[in-house]
């Protein structure tokens, strides 16, 4: 590193004054009040907004799939009509998938990535904000069109024919493409706004090599994000034309075809399942780090793998059409490179059972959970290779047995290891340690309610019992299972619903935490908890992959000098090496996000009843973007 | 535990006019995501006609070669004046600046106009058959853009006028620059499918 000068005379600890400290954190403080509210930009501010409001969307999703239960808890239940039942299933699973699922991952990183590289924000809080309101905005028009009972009913991947405005009339698919548009446009901004802040401005010294896993594991995810989700914007624009201005890309009669839509979305659609899947990893290593206390066996093997399973998820999406009548070869490949993945994610898991041999491990809560996801991937993943293999899956496709498979994956893939990952970071966000007692009170009961909830459903799988019926016969002997599941629903529901009171009462009633209380190594736990509003008071220097035990061994730390106070600045370092390249100011507190997530809405929602709403939201928002851009005075300073 | 600064940034230039600066990725991520927009459209594309029976239907001419062939030159055009405009700011010739910005959102209004005429002569109508629905669509798209782009342009002359760029501070340009160049080079794939594919495959 060319800037680095040996022995600069002055001393960290000795430099600042208090006043200094109190005028950086008002430079880089929020605005309080309710209109405050709507002009923070902080990424700790946006990030924890993410999380919070999925965490909503899961409960709502959550009560969906327990009315579900209720339904089918005894044959030939009369609760409620197959109207409503297809309106839960499919807000159920859009909501797990667009709306908490991604999000929350997204959050994930928003909050956490520039705390683990260093930097005080990320490179375009504004942008943040901006997703934020959009996400915000697309959950509530959703919800609502449940809540006015015209929800959208095709389906949470929207086949057509079914979803044409033939078969699905009325606003509700409308409402579903639109606002599916409108949730990648947020992931993509996030995915966008993470790449560029891991790549330009990570601490001076934290060369790629020695980045934590988990931001290799968000950096993966979104590139995932930009190459997948703009099919599925294609796939909904398309469809939201057929549906409004009668184009025919679907409709069979003119030439079109529903297989398109199928492709689009599936090409989107499994890459999305490891959109999810892979910060959940980055959570389970960030985990296991710290609590065998030692840096993971393989790193160099991870990070391919990570990389890995991001390039061959997108050569799978076919394996969701086995049962379409496409070509054989092509239906082979893709059963040979659905068992390819299995390669990636098998050294991932190798590399953690070795840096789990005979290690002390402490056995806290979130490593409980990181133990649970083991047990429970496994027979995910077992089902998963079951389903890849074409005469398997045409008996058991649109089945039971394929619920099954997938909740296995998707709870155990990133439910659990997301569970994990709160207890673990919620010190860091409020400064307190959750309870350990309810939270494995907690654990058990999400543990034994998951498989008590999905493991019979394998059986009624094979049994026969289709997916999405509203009821049975009590002929066909489902009741005693389906009972048994609706009730273990329940008790899994409870376990979630304790670690929400958990994170509820400990805000005021958990131990201190301290600035690190796992003892664990990465830079998010070199600062205090909560973090001040810059973060960091002075950038700090990495020099190892796992940079606070060492400088506890080398007994020092370094930092960098020369950032001002009065404004927002942050470092901007070379994309390999990081080298220190530049200095960049950040933008203030600001009120255009929230007006351009309206004027995109207005545009948005406005093309669902005429076309016009496309042009009106058009200007709109072109005149927001020019009063978010438009410089402010003064012009020249440096 | 001792405490040490080792490297010192006071120094540094606050103005980044290149890749330097992260909001040069950032466009760079918006133009990857467009891109992959339009990949997928293309596919759409072929994959539809693929299925056809015929491409395009019978009785449907592939659409007029003239107008879209004008747009092309006019664009390329229109990136070299955009080019110049940056050339301009780096020698603070600011007049000239303005006066590049302006002739490539004249050069793209012209391109709209002609793409106006190209939309009636197409033949179809988009809500007869996929041929025309996809045809359309992607027209459509680049129609828009070519629209943001522009505006964006212009807003980035009238800075010019109020004297806002200079040499240091530039950034502006450099990013406005790099997406007109996307959004007007990215009409010779989509022209060669729309207007060539059906009369040479
Ligand atoms: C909280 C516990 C959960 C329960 C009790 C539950 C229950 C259910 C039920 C009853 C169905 C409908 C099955 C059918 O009729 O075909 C369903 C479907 C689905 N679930 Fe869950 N689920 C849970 C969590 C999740 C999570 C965490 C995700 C994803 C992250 C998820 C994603 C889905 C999807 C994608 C569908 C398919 C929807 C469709 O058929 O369109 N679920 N779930
Ligand atoms: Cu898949």
């Amino acid at each position: 590193m060319s800037q680095v000068t040996a022995n600069m005379p002055e001393s960290a600890s000795s430099a600042p004054s208090e006043q200094a400290t109190a005028e950086l954190n008002r430079t880089w403080a929020s605005p309080a009040g309710f209109f405050g509210w709507f002009t923070h930009v902080n990424h700790r501010k946006i990030g924890f907004r993410f999380i919070m409001t999925s965490l909503v969307f899961f409960v709502l999703a959550g009560v969906l799939a327990l009315l579900m239960r209720l339904q089918l808890i005894t044959p030939e239940n009369s609760l409620m009509g197959p109207e409503l039942f297809n309106q839960l299933f499919t807000m159920h699973g859009t909501t797990m998938m667009f709306f908490f699922a991604v999000p929350i991952m997204e959050g994930l990183g928003i909050y956490l990535v520039p705390l683990m590289i260093g930097t005080r924000d990320m490179c375009f809080p504004r942008l943040n904000a901006f997703g934020y309101y959009v996400y915000l905005i697309a959950g509530i028009v959703l919800y609502l069109s449940l809540f006015l009972g015209m929800a959208p009913a095709a389906g949470w991947f929207a086949y057509v024919p079914l979803a044409n405005d033939m078969f699905s009339p009325g606003k509700g698919m409308d409402i579903w493409t639109t606002m599916i548009t409108f949730i990648e446009l947020s992931a993509l901004t996030a995915a966008v706004e993470l790449i560029v802040t891991i790549f330009k401005q990570r601490a001076p010294g934290m060369s790629l090599d020695r980045m934590p896993l988990f931001v290799w594991a968000i950096l993966v995810m979104s590139f995932m994000i930009v190459f997948a989700m703009p099919t599925v914007m294609v796939g909904s624009i398309l469809l939201m034309l057929d549906r409004t201005l009668m184009t025919q890309f679907f409709v069979v009669a003119s030439g079109g075809e529903p297989l398109l839509w199928q492709h689009l979305f599936w090409f989107f659609g499994h890459p999305e399942v490891y959109i999810i899947f892979v910060p959940a990893l980055g959570v389970l290593s960030a985990i296991i780090t710290t609590f065998t206390h030692k840096r993971l066996f393989g790193y160099t093997a991870m990070v391919l793998s990570l990389v890995a399973i991001g390039f061959v998820s997108f050569g799978l999406w076919v394996h969701h059409m086995f049962t379409t009548g496409l070509p054989h070869l092509g239906l082979s490949f893709f059963t040979g490179a659905s068992a390819m993945i299995a390669i990636p994610s098998g050294v991932q898991i190798f590399c953690w059972i070795a840096s789990l041999w005979g290690a002390r491990i402490r056995f806290a809560t979130p490593m409980l959970f990181v133990l649970g996801f083991f047990a429970v991937f496994v027979i995910g993943g077992l089902t998963g290779v079951m389903v890849a293999s074409i005469p398997f899956d045409m008996q058991v496709h649109d089945t039971y047995f394929v619920v099954a498979h997938f909740h296995y994956v998707l709870i155990g893939g990133a439910v659990l290891p997301l569970f994990g990952g709160i207890y673990y970071w919620y010190p860091k966000a409020t400064g307190r340690l959750m309870s350990e007692r309810l939270g494995r009170w907690s654990f058990a009961l999400i543990f034994i309610g998951l498989n008590a909830t999905f493991f019979p459903m394998h059986q009624l799988g094979l049994e026969g019992m289709p997916r999405r019926v509203y009821t049975y016969l009590e002929t066909m002997g489902w009741g005693n299972l389906n009972l048994f599941i609706s009730l273990s629903a329940f008790v899994l529901a409870l376990g979630f619903g304790l670690t929400f009171l958990n994170m509820w009462m400990s805000r005021s009633r958990g131990t201190p935490a301290g600035p690190n209380p796992w003892d664990a190594d990465s830079l998010e736990w070199a600062t205090d908890s909560p973090p001040a509003n810059y973060n960091f008071r002075h950038i700090p220097v990495v020099r190892s992959g796992t940079p606070l035990w060492d400088d506890a061994i080398a007994n020092e730390r370094q930092f960098v000098s020369g950032l001002r106070n009065d404004r927002r600045e942050v470092l901007v370092t070379t994309l390999v090496d990081a080298e220190p390249q530049a200095v960049v100011i950040l933008p203030q507190p600001t009120i255009w996000p929230v007006l351009l997530a309206v004027a995109v809405s207005i545009g948005f929602i406005g093309t669902i009843f005429s076309p016009w709403g496309f042009w009106l939201g058009f200007f709109l928002s072109f005149w927001m973007i020019v009063g978010w851009l438009w410089p402010r005075r003064p012009w020249q300073e440096n | 535990m001792r405490e040490r600064f080792v490297i010192d940034v006071g120094d540094f230039s606050r103005f980044n006019p290149g890749p330097q600066a992260p909001v040069w990725w950032g466009i760079l991520g918006l133009v990857v995501i467009e891109a992959t927009v339009i990949m997928a459209f293309i596919a759409t594309y072929f994959y539809l006609r693929l299925m056809a029976p015929a491409w395009p239907p019978e009785g449907v001419e592939p659409p007029p070669l003239l107008l879209p062939s004008i747009s092309v030159v006019l664009l390329l055009g229109s990136s070299m004046t955009m080019q110049w405009g940056s050339k301009c700011i780096e020698n603070e010739q600011y007049n000239r600046f303005v006066v590049a910005m302006f002739t490539s959102v004249g050069l793209a209004c012209t391109v709209l106009m002609l793409r106006w005429q190209q939309f009636q002569e197409l033949g179809v109508p988009w809500d007869e058959h996929v041929y025309g629905s996809i045809v359309w669509t992607i027209m459509g798209f680049h129609f828009v853009h070519l629209i943001s782009a522009a505006a964006g342009t212009l807003v980035v002359g009238i800075l010019g006028i109020k004297r806002y760029f200079n040499p240091q501070q530039k950034i502006g340009v450099v990013v406005d620059t790099l997406y007109w160049n996307f959004v007007s080079l990215v009409w010779i794939p989509l022209y060669l499918v729309v207007y060539w594919v059906p009369r040479w495959l």
